[in-house]
């Protein structure tokens, strides 16, 4: 039935293998764009390797090419991603494009490609095999999605610095996403070479770069089938074009154009959400929190010095937001930060949680020094955890997928047991859920789980960010000022969950302007003011020193006080 | 070797011309058009059909042109970035409908006029020659300079002088205080797009006027240099495309001259490539730049 159609099936595959190259970076949130580079080089090298005869009287020679082009294209890949990672957003995707170019111009001005001219060697490519490896790749895709890794990748796409915060090692993630990406354009590259049967440096043009972001983000990112569903529309668009007897060039790049025009603009998830069931109520793991936090270290006791800080000091310029800021953390702690707006104590919490180096001074939180910039992660790893003054939750996952990521630090890594169904991977996954699932209806949000953080009102939001948080059974908790914009029967249940949360052995800092629930809810207050900490102690006796009521209220003039 | 500088040079003036309209764009939006390479080639196509049919001298073609530019520029805004305007994923998104914008666009473009390429009448420019110091000019090359530097020097004196430029950098400095101060940011949002659309279609008449044509390729062809001068001068910094324009039109003419001409695409994209690498703000970029 399907005879005479073979070459479009087969080309149906390569779109769709092309595109895979680009979901796996969007999946990270990253806009590389060195595919057609690295598929060159695969394809080319892979020419120098791949038998004239078949393997075995009947195997398919490309299956020595397939390993040898995923090798080179992972290699090129990550000799690349040491410069180029360092950058974001447009700067990477014109840098990768650069990338691609110099390939293309390297590849026309060398001996052994044979010029602009190209090489010939034999179409070994069937339609079946094309369809195996899409197979195979969608399979590894799909696999992914829920694991540690999956989430690793969507938590950096939405928010680097949450994900960070949130124990995720961002380098390292994006440098994976861009190494597979590498690794499947290089199969790409093979595929196309003998499929085709002739490779010039042309065939591997900004163009094709463009099909195949063009391809991936109509088919959509975020469901693991996405490619196959962008390639088999997007080459069946000329397809049709031809049945309805519209000969004309310019009919299908105009087709094409308003297509994805309409996709990006009313359909932002791509074609394959339309069949996905994306917003599928996630079905609640019932088991309680002791279980699923059964097998980890305990708690420190209570009185011992988690943090240390000695004369620790932000300058940003000529700005000193904090300066000499000595400070000691005891487990079990409820200790409150305050102080009028721009004091530093933001900025403070930024450093105790790794998100900042300091400029002077040293300290270190849990056993990790501070200092060195990009480590959040190991500092969530040490069991700091924290949430946001402007909640920065992870937009398009829902609200226990967010959760999930904030697992992360006490989570298995569990895809390659995935791959194979290892019931252990099962049970790990099982006990992550549980665990979110223990959280979220700690903070009161389990009947909304499959909400998107938009769909939440401000104070649940606040919440999730709590919930998120807490789900990797952090040592020290630190909320900056999350009672922000509650009204008081909501930041009286907050003080609540502050104070449960101390008496299960968390240490707690907080940030809060409220100063009645500060003063509630706190054993020890800080006191900033201009960078510097003017008063430590306990709550009353630091709310009546006069230092602290200046800096709220502003020093009383000369000879004022008796009037009042 | 005084003529291949001087043939830089005049590449240079084109490469800037596109490119500031592009980086225009970007520094006060965030928003990488990938569309304005649609839009020159179109603007090329505009001027030989107004010079073919309508018989405008050049001096009435090339208004006319910007004009047809920044209608074009609207209408970019309107439908390929405007809907996407606070999403999450406003500049990807914005990325890729520009991208669709200029697919659709050369499909128009090709359905007008077909794949082979435009002429320009013959004899429609004065084709005279001069030689100044050894080096021979043409008269094109002469306008296009000009033009080049009028068209930028006018726009870097709008930006940084005139009520427009001033309710442009608000936008650019943060739109959502602009637009607490009574900056209508729509206005200029579009005003931007109409602009940097109205430079980059007089930019692609103007090099079709060199060549003597157009064909659907123009576009594409500068497209990637164009990257590397906005980069090489600092995203989103008007003086830093004008001088990048200059300097990468020189380097590949030195290029062409040490080494061959093969190799004059690796020049843009190695300089563009370590500059990225080694200093991201771009040679001549200040601290203004800020990352999407």
């Amino acid at each position: 039935m399907l005879a005479g159609y073979d070459t479009l099936i087969t080309a149906i595959a390569l779109g769709a293998i092309l595109a895979y190259s680009f979901h796996i970076v969007l999946m990270a949130g990253q806009l590389s764009l060195a595919q057609a580079g690295f598929a060159a080089l695969g394809a080319y090298v892979s020419t120098l390797v791949v038998p004239v005869e078949p393997l075995f009287g009947s195997l398919s020679p490309v299956l020595v090419g397939l390993p040898v082009g995923a090798t080179v294209g992972a290699a090129a890949a990550f000799l690349l991603g040491l410069p180029v990672l360092r950058l974001r957003g447009v700067f990477l995707a014109i840098a990768t494009i650069a990338f691609g170019e110099m390939v293309r111009v390297f590849l026309n001005n060398v001996e052994w490609t044979n010029g602009p001219l190209g090489l010939r060697v034999e179409k070994w490519v069937t339609v079946d095999f094309a369809w195996i490896v899409v197979a195979v790749l969608a399979y590894l895709v799909w696999r992914l999605g829920p694991s540690r890794t999956g989430r690793a990748f969507a938590a950096v796409r939405e928010d680097e610095l949450a994900a960070g915060s949130m124990g995720v090692d961002v380098v390292r993630t994006r440098m994976t996403s861009f190494v597979a990406s590498g690794a499947i354009a290089g199969v790409y590259g093979v595929m196309f070479a003998y499929f085709f049967g002739r490779i010039t440096p042309a065939s591997f043009d900004f163009s094709l770069m463009l099909d195949g972001l063009v391809t991936a983000v109509v088919g959509g990112y975020l469901v693991f089938f996405g490619p196959v569903i962008g390639s088999g529309f997007l080459t069946a668009v000329p397809e049709i074009q031809k049945a309805l007897g519209l000969e004309a060039g310019w009919i299908h790049p105009l087709v094409t154009g308003l297509l994805l025009l309409a996709v990006i603009v009313f359909l932002p998830g791509g074609l394959s959400t339309l069949l996905a069931r994306v917003h599928r109520r996630p079905r609640p793991v019932g088991a309680d929190e002791e279980d699923a936090f059964a097998g980890l270290p305990p708690l420190p006791a209570p009185g011992m010095t988690i943090a240390r800080l000695r004369g620790v000091e932000k300058r940003y310029g000529a700005v000193r937001a904090v300066q000499g800021v000595d400070l000691e953390i005891r487990s079990g702690e409820i200790l409150g930060v305050i102080g009028p707006n721009g004091a530093g104590k933001t900025t403070l919490v930024n450093m105790i949680s790794g998100l900042v180096p300091p400029t002077g001074g040293e300290g270190d939180v849990l056993g990790v020094g501070l200092g060195r910039p990009g480590l959040a992660h190991r500092f969530a790893g040490a069991g700091v955890s924290r949430t946001f003054q402007h909640s920065k939750l992870f937009h398009r996952l829902n609200a226990l997928d967010n959760v999930l990521v904030g697992a992360h630090p006490i989570a298995r890594p569990t895809y390659l047991r995935r791959l194979f169904w290892l019931p252990s991977a099962r049970r790990d996954e099982r006990r992550t859920l549980a665990l979110a699932w223990a959280q979220l209806r700690r903070v009161g949000l389990a009947d909304r789980a499959h909400l998107r953080p938009g769909a939440l009102s401000y104070g649940d939001q606040r919440r999730l960010e709590i919930a998120r948080a807490l789900a990797g059974r952090p040592t020290l908790l630190i909320l900056d000022e999350p009672a922000a914009g509650m009204n008081h029967v909501e930041a009286a249940e907050l003080a609540a969950l502050i104070r449960s949360l101390a008496e299960d052995g968390i240490t707690v800092l907080l940030i809060e302007h409220n100063v009645r629930m500060v003063l509630e809810t706190c054993t020890r207050l800080a006191v900033m003011n201009f960078g510097e900490l003017i008063a430590t102690g306990e709550p009353r006796a630091v709310a009546a020193d006069p230092k602290v009521v200046e800096a709220y209220l502003g020093a009383p003039e000369p000879g004022e006080s008796e009037h009042v | 070797m005084v003529q291949q500088l001087a043939n830089g040079v005049f590449a240079g003036s084109i490469y800037a011309l596109f490119a500031i309209g592009f980086t225009l764009v970007f520094g006060i939006l965030r928003h990488l058009n990938l569309a304005h390479a649609a839009i020159f080639t179109a603007g090329a196509f505009a001027g030989i059909e107004l010079a073919v049919r309508a018989d405008l001298p050049a001096w009435a073609m090339f208004p006319a042109v910007a004009a047809i530019g920044a209608a074009a520029g609207l209408v970019l805004e309107r439908t390929a970035f405007r809907p996407l305007a606070g999403r999450d994923d406003e500049h990807f998104a914005g990325l890729i409908s520009s991208i669709a914008f200029g697919g659709v666009l050369i499909a128009v473009l090709q359905a007008r006029y077909g794949t082979e390429p435009r002429s320009f009448p013959l004899e429609y420019f004065p084709n005279r020659l001069y030689e100044v110091a050894g080096v021979r000019v043409t008269l094109t090359q002469i306008l296009t300079l000009a033009l080049a530097l009028v068209l930028m020097l006018g726009l870097a004196w709008l930006v940084s002088s005139s009520p427009m430029g001033r309710a442009m950098r608000a936008v650019a400095e943060n739109p959502t205080a602009a637009r607490v101060l009574g900056v209508n940011v729509g206005l200029v949002t579009a005003g931007t797009y109409a602009l940097s659309s109205g430079l980059g279609a007089v930019a692609g008449a103007l090099l079709a006027l060199n060549l003597g044509q157009a064909d659907r390729g123009l576009g594409a062809s500068i497209e990637l240099i164009g990257f590397a001068v906005i980069v090489l001068g600092g995203l989103g910094s008007l003086w830093g495309a004008m001088a990048a324009g200059l300097v990468l039109g020189l380097a590949e003419a030195l290029t062409v001259h040490w080494f061959d001409s093969a190799w004059k695409g690796m020049v843009a994209f190695a300089v563009l490539f370590a500059v990225l690498v080694l200093r991201p703000r771009g040679l001549f970029g200040g601290a203004a730049v800020r990352e999407v």
